[in-house]
């Protein structure tokens, strides 16, 4: 039985999603019920917005990294989730009785596993997702480094990242 | 009185406490005494013209305020606010 199950025309949405985007990273939620995706959300990366990189969970290095580079290159190597389209998303999930399965986001120059910042920040929000009456999401991510888009799936538990069981139907 | 969570981003403001407490009838005032007490955590939650951040959601008893009334979300003592930073990646 595996862990979780994507229906292909999701991975095709969130590969259309992260190309349309490229050379920045797109980022979004995957509802469903029992492990099983059935919707994708679409969340606005809002990276570049004054002052996104001071309340997001970055470290310091990270900060002052981003800090040092324009809006747009911002983007190339990070995501801010939009958090009103976060609620909003949040609000249909409540509405159509579906649970967050996956957060997904890409890596236009990188390979598809977790960044160190990854890591902290999932870890970080292990605490959050009970408070925010959200259950512990996988984390998918799509690399768009070679001419193949790569996804990868992961569990990100007290720092630690193990590879999710994905059924693609 | 109002229990605030402070997520890891904001606690150099509240010298690294992770959880403060707090008396506000609404979400708004209690960002007013925040600030009072916290110098700079009104900037980091709110734009000049005083709306929540696009890159920040507050919950009140889990609830998401922006369901709720927004800013003007009434608080009642013993309730648990939680200051969530967005969710973000590298």
């Amino acid at each position: 039985m595996a862990d979780l199950v994507i229906p292909r025309h999701i991975l095709d949405d969130i590969v259309t999603h992260a190309n349309e985007l490229t050379p920045y990273e797109c980022c979004g939620l995957l509802a469903g019920n029992d492990g099983i995706v059935s919707r994708l959300y679409r969340i606005k990366n809002i990276v570049a917005m004054e002052g996104a990189q001071n309340l997001s969970s970055f470290d310091s290095a990270k900060a002052a990294h981003l800090e040092r580079l324009s809006p747009a290159e911002r983007a190339e190597i990070a995501f801010v989730m939009d958090m009103q389209d976060f609620s909003t998303a949040k609000k249909d999930m409540r509405n159509s009785g579906l649970d967050l399965q996956v957060v997904y986001h890409s890596h236009p120059h990188d390979p598809a596993r977790p960044s160190v910042t990854d890591i902290k920040i999932a870890t970080d929000y292990e605490e959050i997702w009970p408070k925010i009456n959200l259950p512990l999401p996988a984390y998918l991510l799509v690399s768009l480094m070679n001419t193949e888009p790569d996804i990868k799936t992961y569990w990100i538990k007290s720092g630690r990242v193990t590879p999710v069981d994905v059924l693609i139907r | 009185m109002i229990k605030v969570r402070i997520p890891t981003p904001l606690r150099p403001l509240t010298k690294g406490q992770g959880e403060v407490e707090t008396k506000a009838g609404s979400v708004v005032e209690m960002i007013e005494a925040l600030n009072s007490t916290h110098p700079g955590i009104k900037d980091r939650l709110c734009d000049e013209t005083g709306e929540l951040r696009r890159f920040v959601n507050i919950y009140v008893n889990e609830e998401d305020i922006r369901f709720l009334k927004g800013k003007d979300t009434s608080l009642k003592d013993g309730d648990e606010v939680s200051i969530v930073p967005a969710i973000a990646g590298g």
